[in-house]
């Protein structure tokens, strides 16, 4: 798989379909690897996969320094892909601005990521060129999907709020979390404006609550599960928990999943006028 | 002073802490984090680790904190200045890299402005610090100038001479007071030379190579190249014992408010931007740069310190597997071509 992906990248750069492939390298210890920008075809050998390759490409989409390499080619899991069906329907990428090399995948991290334990997605749903056998994308059943959330929904109310109080408590307001999620494009974010100022700075109950709440909100509907905040976050938080609960939600309020298909309207950004309102109560 | 401890009596030890007065800081597990927390119990402390998760620093430059109240009525304003926030406690079980960031960061908070803050609880609190006998790959303390038994800024160091003992080296007053004060823990040292469980952290690359090569460097194409998967984050400066960038907020209403003191990075992209729209810094290569440089130019240029331990937390939390060791050892090899 590694051999026929560095064949593909080393075509598409040779041939000018692409300036840069943005994929997957040795990282700094054998239990890592990290993002590369390949632009020339004599360095594609720097191209690696394996069960490491956790992150979500996706997210140098939005960053200027990468952006300024010309058009990309991006190595997707199908988790991954999923980021760019959304941002397509967002506005934030032209369809003939990527290229996706997607890959098949059955799952990364170790122990195995807990996004991989219910994943319908092993075969990612847009691609132009696929590396690997196909794995067939099984249906899987709503409760299996949210099961992370089964002992946090077992909480009551005010066990929930104790529970987030101790977690938002280590928030450093590092915007790790932020910064890694694909989907947090805006160029400048709630909480880097201060006329008036929505978010208090500090990183203090106040503070940490209203930016971890204003973070997971505005991903609500649209947050593919890619579990990169998650991952980043240098002090453990389980953001996670927080995106998937909302997930749940908008499912059940919309039957809509965001990116799976490129036809379905956005949850959260999508006017009727017969809209059922009931959830406004 | 040498003694002995034994680790049966790290149960004394901190129970005799607690009577002295002394709040206790040390390393505790917390699920898949080890930090430096408060405790009550020496059941709490966690020795098996390489290194905490979060660095001393917030000890002493806490992530958030208030540094004047005030009060706007119509004639008058009232100001209030904080009180209480040094408070006598005992670090222990910090390695030497974090002890060592301590004397590192006094000489930016008392130069030009003195920083009470940092001051105040410098004096406050004690350091006992534990030798490291393990490391990992992420460790280059031996490249900075320092060792996994360094004694600069602890004031008391502890080393491991065998499963339960630890050989007790007291480094300064501080230290000295402290140990006679709980005297009845330790035990007389050992007699010969004993055996120093520390590890051995070989050197990645020549610190008296970088600077020179950084004076003739500021533009150069590895700054860039090597940051283009930075995402822009803080995580880096903020887990770094001696990154203390800081901004300065106030939270208010129109009667009242506080004035507080944040942790600000360089990393992030709205550090440097002018309210002009202007921004010097406006790539995350010239950033990264400027982390580099402060780290190892600009801070030995002004008080002849490099401003990194080698602890690296940095590149063991960083989101894209951004190495600084990596860098300087790139620096290295460029520098001998």
């Amino acid at each position: 798989m590694i051999e026929e992906l560095r064949k593909k990248a080393e075509e598409l750069l040779k041939n000018g379909t692409v300036k840069v492939v943005f994929g997957y390298g040795e990282g700094s210890v054998p239990e890592r690897t990290r993002p590369v920008f390949i632009t020339k075809p004599e360095d594609v050998n720097k191209l690696t996969w394996n069960k490491y390759c956790v992150y979500n490409l996706t997210t140098y989409l939005k960053r200027q320094e990468t952006r300024k390499l010309g058009k990309p080619a991006l190595i997707l899991k199908g988790c991954d892909a999923r980021t760019i069906i959304v941002l397509l329907k967002e506005c934030q990428i032209k369809r003939e601005d990527v290229y996706i090399i997607g890959v098949t995948c059955d799952g990364v991290g170790d122990p195995l990521a807990e996004k991989c334990k219910a994943c319908d997605v092993h075969t990612p749903l847009i691609y132009d060129d696929l590396v690997g056998e196909k794995i067939e994308n099984k249906e899987i059943p709503f409760e299996e999907r949210y099961a992370e959330l089964d002992e946090y929904e077992k909480l009551g109310e005010k066990e929930k709020w104790e529970f987030w109080q101790k977690q938002f408590e280590k928030c450093i307001k590092c915007y790790a979390c932020s910064n890694i999620c694909p989907l947090c494009f805006c160029d400048r974010c709630i909480v880097e404006k201060n006329q008036p100022q929505w978010i208090d700075p500090s990183a203090h109950a106040r503070g940490n609550l209203s930016w971890n709440v204003t973070r997971a909100y505005h991903l609500a509907g649209r947050c593919i599960n890619c579990e990169e905040c998650q991952r980043v976050c240098p002090v453990d938080i389980p953001l996670n928990l927080l995106n998937k609960k909302l997930a749940k939600e908008a499912e059940k309020s919309f039957d809509y999943r965001p990116g799976y298909n490129i036809d379905d309207e956005l949850a959260m950004s999508t006017y009727k006028e017969d809209d059922d309102e009931d959830f406004f109560k | 002073m040498e003694k002995t401890l034994n680790k049966n009596n790290f149960d004394s030890f901190i129970t005799g802490l607690k009577k002295q007065g002394y709040k206790t800081i040390a390393p505790k597990k917390d699920n898949k984090l080890v930090t430096l927390d408060e405790i009550q119990d020496a059941n709490e402390i966690s020795l098996d680790h390489v290194i905490t998760n979060n660095s001393i620093k917030e000890y002493f430059l806490p992530k958030t904190e208030k540094i004047l109240s005030y009060t706007i009525e119509k004639n008058k304003v009232e100001m209030k200045e904080p009180e209480g926030f040094a408070v006598k406690s005992v670090i222990f079980g910090s390695r030497p890299c974090d002890a060592f960031s301590l004397p590192v960061m006094d000489k930016v908070f008392n130069w030009d402005c003195v920083d009470k803050f940092w001051v105040e609880r410098r004096e406050a609190v004690t350091i006992v610090t534990i030798s490291c006998d393990k490391f990992d790959s992420y460790c280059f303390c031996t490249s900075v100038g320092l060792a996994p038994d360094a004694k600069q800024g602890s004031d008391v160091l502890l080393t491991k001479i065998s499963n339960d003992e630890y050989l007790v080296e007291t480094v300064t007053e501080k230290g000295e007071n402290l140990v006679k004060e709980l005297e009845s823990v330790f035990s007389d040292p050992p007699s010969g030379t004993p055996d120093r469980q520390v590890a051995t952290v070989e050197k990645k690359f020549d610190i008296g190579k970088i600077k020179p090569w950084l004076d003739d460097n500021f533009e150069h194409d590895v700054w860039d190249e090597f940051s283009h998967k930075c995402i822009g984050c803080g995580a880096c400066t903020f887990v770094c014992p001696t990154c203390h960038c800081f901004d300065i907020v106030d939270e208010c209403s129109m009667t009242k408010g506080d004035r507080v003191k944040n942790w600000d990075g360089c990393q992030f992209k709205m550090f440097t931007m002018h309210t002009s729209g202007h921004n010097p810094r406006n790539t995350q290569g010239m950033r990264w740069r400027q982390r580099i440089m402060h780290k190892f130019k600009y801070y030995v240029e002004k008080f002849d310190s490099t401003l990194c331990v080698g602890c690296g937390r940095c590149s063991r939390v960083c989101p894209a597997d951004m190495n600084i060791s990596e860098m300087l050892e790139i620096i290295e090899t460029e520098a001998g071509k």
